[in-house]
């Protein structure tokens, strides 16, 4: 069987076999990482800045290399694939970042068109150097996020929580399988933080997406996500189903120490404090 | 342990540098100054002489008016295909010189590098050896301003990729767009704005740059100053000069409103003219509307906005003038075609450059060169600082003076060097004192704007606070706003005599003095390999010298 066979249908969607990465300036951001992921799973990764989170979510479709392990998404060894396949495997992985990523110059319906990139041929510059069926489902995917009014506005003109709308109908422009969504509502008020999860996981749920979503507010998790995976020092700590998931497992991934007054980490408390 | 207080600052290491680099100034100057056999009777005398001659151009004669005309036309069409030029070949060679979009790094040194050299050779060079190869007329002066503009429209553009915000490409690439589709859509649209505004401030400084490229033969009006001086005919040459002069200063008028619509930045005129005019608000409003009938028409193409009219206008007022410009240029543009095999003929004498035949002339000449680019530095900054000091806002307190006088430096300003350098010429006799004065004049005019806009930059509030102590107005200046302002001035003072170097490099072309003489001579008796080491010396000097630059810029930036 070809390693390399990229297969859409593909279950598990992704599997994660013991992908250790060491940053060229030394830092161990993962430490034998093993996931595996069902099609179709709403999967929640929480953990303290620094833990890893991004770097994972950045192997699964590529922007990182592991230093060892191997990365499987669809199919597809995204950890040795080459430039070609690898833009293969990302045309059907949408990704959802903290800070948008938007061109603030270029108009809401050119930076939703550009999720279209992948499937054309030549570099694009402007509205108007795309095909016109695409500008007409840009319009639809910008109407499903609510902001089909704002298509030639400039993205710099909008909201917080707007701009993101906007870079989730740029994930949809490129139809995919799976969504990885990095810290998506970190820069959000409370308010549209709310309101852009909501719109994330509705559509996630009708267009039966895989999702991979980083967060730091773990009450938002446990309210939606299958699955929740921990992450301490590039290590996974907790690897749970939601349900039935309590606070204390939870707390217990950030080494805080709960409302029990009991120190909840692993490690021995100093003689000092506990002779006191 | 109070006996062991320091009293006196310590020698740091970037102390004891900038001290060096401040002696070895003066050294420099002191050396220039006897090099070039100065004095400051010579200096008055030849002003006195140039305003001899300006009494003898009064009143300017328009009887060559419609000659006049046309070389202006000539000019501009020259500065449009040069600027054109540099642009097209810029472009792609951006890509290659800005670390985040070059394939590789030996891409990004030879480009990094054919930016570098192009810079180094100043403009009325390449003309000189363009002449010689493409003959006398307009296309040897375009070449020379395509050639050269790359130095600085290359570099700017690339640095303008490189500013680029690196977000939208990594969201760009995790779509699934390969690496030009991301940088095509995702690093470009944020440079765009940038790269528009370089290409029309280049245009400008072409502008000037082509009003003298024809004293050396390539085409403009600087061919009809030249002659109009060369026999005598100075109310002519005024009348040249000064309609040139008008042209400058409307085209930099026009190409900074331009700018700074483009950029976003309004100028200090616009904002008065503007306020809310009936004409904007009704333009908003129309704006507004053709949004939404865009939207809710789900209209596939951006609507038709004043934005979006004024682009579209000027992007066909550019088309159309460069047709016209190819259309009315005096120059046979395919059978042009046919010289570059002189061209290629005259490159390959200039290497290997042959440094025996001229060697002595080489050294003077280049030490002129260099002595009158330390001197013109120095004193024009002596002129300079009042100069800015007086059109600084924040220091002088009455309106009209600063308005006055910032006013009288915009008009000077718009005088191209070498004209002056040509009317001093013509007053004082040939040799480097006429350069160097033209020199000191210009970097007067220049300087005082930089320092005028450095001082006018210095934070307010320690200037109150030595003000509260009972300071007095001078006490003031020295104790808060020099201190302030001192390393932009270091910076501007190296980057001054980085600009008179490369000036001071073709004075000689004119008769004012330094290496260019002899680069002229060479070519015109036909020596390329001297030429070639002309060239050469000058690019491997102008180079030292902004090398120095960046080390000493680096040096006055650390902290201690």
């Amino acid at each position: 069987m070809s390693l390399n066979r990229f297969n859409q249908q593909a279950d598990p969607i992704v599997r994660l076999s013991d992908i250790s990465k060491r940053f060229p300036n030394g830092t161990l951001a993962l430490d034998q990482v093993s996931l595996e992921i069902p099609r179709g799973q709403l999967l929640c990764l929480i953990g303290l800045s620094g833990s890893g989170k991004s770097t994972l979510l950045r192997h699964v479709n590529g922007l990182h290399k592991p230093t060892s392990g191997s990365v499987d998404v669809m199919g597809m060894r995204v950890s040795e694939a080459s430039n070609k396949d690898l833009r293969e495997v990302r045309r059907h992985v949408g990704f959802v970042f903290q800070q948008f990523g938007l061109i603030n110059r270029a108009t809401c319906l050119e930076n939703v068109l550009s999720g279209a990139l992948g499937r054309l041929n030549w570099p694009r510059f402007g509205v108007r150097s795309y095909p016109k069926q695409l500008r007409r489902l840009a319009f639809d995917h910008l109407d499903r996020v609510g902001l089909a009014d704002q298509a030639y506005q400039r993205a710099d003109t909008l909201s917080g929580g707007q701009m993101q709308r906007v870079a989730i109908a740029r994930s949809l422009m490129q139809e995919p399988q799976m969504l990885l969504a990095d810290e998506p509502v970190a820069s959000l008020d409370p308010e549209s933080s709310g309101q852009v999860l909501e719109l994330l996981l509705k559509i996630a749920k009708e267009e039966n997406m895989t999702v991979i979503c980083t967060l730091h507010q773990v009450e938002l998790a446990m309210g939606w996500a299958h699955r929740i995976v921990g992450l301490r020092a590039g290590k996974v700590v907790l690897d749970r189903s939601a349900v039935g998931l309590d606070q204390r497992d939870v707390m217990d991934v950030y080494q805080r120490v709960d409302v029990t007054g009991a120190p909840t980490s692993g490690e021995d408390v100093p003689a000092s404090i506990s002779n006191s | 342990m109070v006996d062991q207080r320091r009293l006196s600052p310590p020698f740091t290491a970037r102390n004891v540098k900038l001290l060096i680099v401040f002696v070895c100034y003066i050294c420099a100057t002191v050396w220039s100054w006897l090099y070039i056999h100065m004095s400051f009777g010579g200096l008055f005398g030849g002003i006195s002489d140039v305003l001899n001659l300006l009494a003898r151009m009064l009143p300017p004669d328009f009887y060559q008016l419609s000659g006049i005309i046309s070389a202006t036309i000539e000019t501009l069409w020259m500065a449009l295909l040069g600027t054109t030029i540099a642009v097209l070949i810029s472009f792609p060679l951006s890509f290659g010189a800005a670390k985040n979009t070059t394939p590789n790094r030996f891409v990004f040194a030879v480009c990094r590098g054919i930016i570098t050299m192009t810079r180094a050779i100043p403009d009325l060079i390449f003309a000189a050896i363009f002449v010689r190869a493409f003959g006398i007329g307009p296309l040897a002066g375009i070449l020379a301003l395509g050639l050269h503009s790359i130095g600085m429209i290359g570099k700017m553009f690339a640095d303008a990729l490189e500013n680029a915000d690196a977000m939208p490409r990594e969201a760009s690439e995790s779509t699934g767009a390969s690496k030009w589709q991301a940088i095509f859509s995702s690093i470009l649209p944020q440079a765009t704005p940038t790269m528009i505004g370089t290409a029309l401030y280049r245009l400008d400084i072409n502008v000037r740059a082509s009003a003298v490229l024809g004293l050396v033969g390539a085409g403009g009006i600087g061919f009809i100053i030249q002659s109009a001086l060369r026999s005598l005919d100075y109310p002519s040459a005024l009348a040249a000069v000064s309609v040139i002069f008008i042209v400058i200063l409307a085209i930099e008028f026009f190409s900074s409103r331009v700018r700074a619509s483009i950029l976003g930045e309004r100028s200090a005129s616009v904002v008065v003219v503007r306020g809310q005019s009936d004409r904007a608000v009704r333009r908003t409003r129309k704006d507004r509307t053709l949004l939404v009938d865009a939207v809710t028409m789900r209209s596939l193409v951006p609507p038709m906005t004043s934005d979006r009219k004024s682009r579209i206008i000027s992007v066909w007022v550019y088309v159309i003038m460069l047709a016209v410009a190819l259309g009315t240029i005096n120059m046979p543009i395919f059978s042009s075609f046919a010289y570059f095999d002189d061209a290629w003929r005259i490159v390959t004498q200039l290497v290997p450059p042959d440094f025996s035949t001229a060697r002595s002339e080489l050294i003077t000449g280049m030490s002129e060169s260099i002595a009158i680019a330390f001197i013109s530095t120095t004193l024009g900054l002596f002129i300079a600082i009042p100069l800015g000091l007086l059109s600084s806002r924040n220091i002088v307190v009455r309106k009209a003076v600063f308005v006055g006088t910032r006013s009288m430096l915009v008009v000077l300003r718009g005088i191209p060097e070498l004209i002056i350098a040509v009317l001093f010429v013509s007053a004082m006799g040939l040799g480097p004192v006429p350069g160097t004065l033209a020199l000191t004049l210009v970097t007067a005019f220049f300087m005082s704007k930089l320092i005028a806009d450095t001082f006018e930059e210095v934070d307010p509030s320690p200037r109150e606070a030595i003000f509260a102590t009972g300071a007095t107005r001078i006490q003031e200046l020295f104790g808060s706003v020099l201190p302030q302002a001192m390393p932009a001035l270091v910076s501007q003072i190296l980057y001054m005599l980085d600009v008179n170097l490369r000036s001071s490099t073709v004075l000689g072309i004119v008769g004012g003095g330094g290496i260019g003489f002899l680069l002229l001579g060479s070519i015109r008796v036909f020596e390329f390999g001297t030429t070639g080491a002309v060239v050469l010396s000058i690019f491997v000097v102008v180079y030292a010298i902004e090398l120095i630059g960046s080390w000493v810029r680096g040096v006055l930036e650390k902290a201690n």
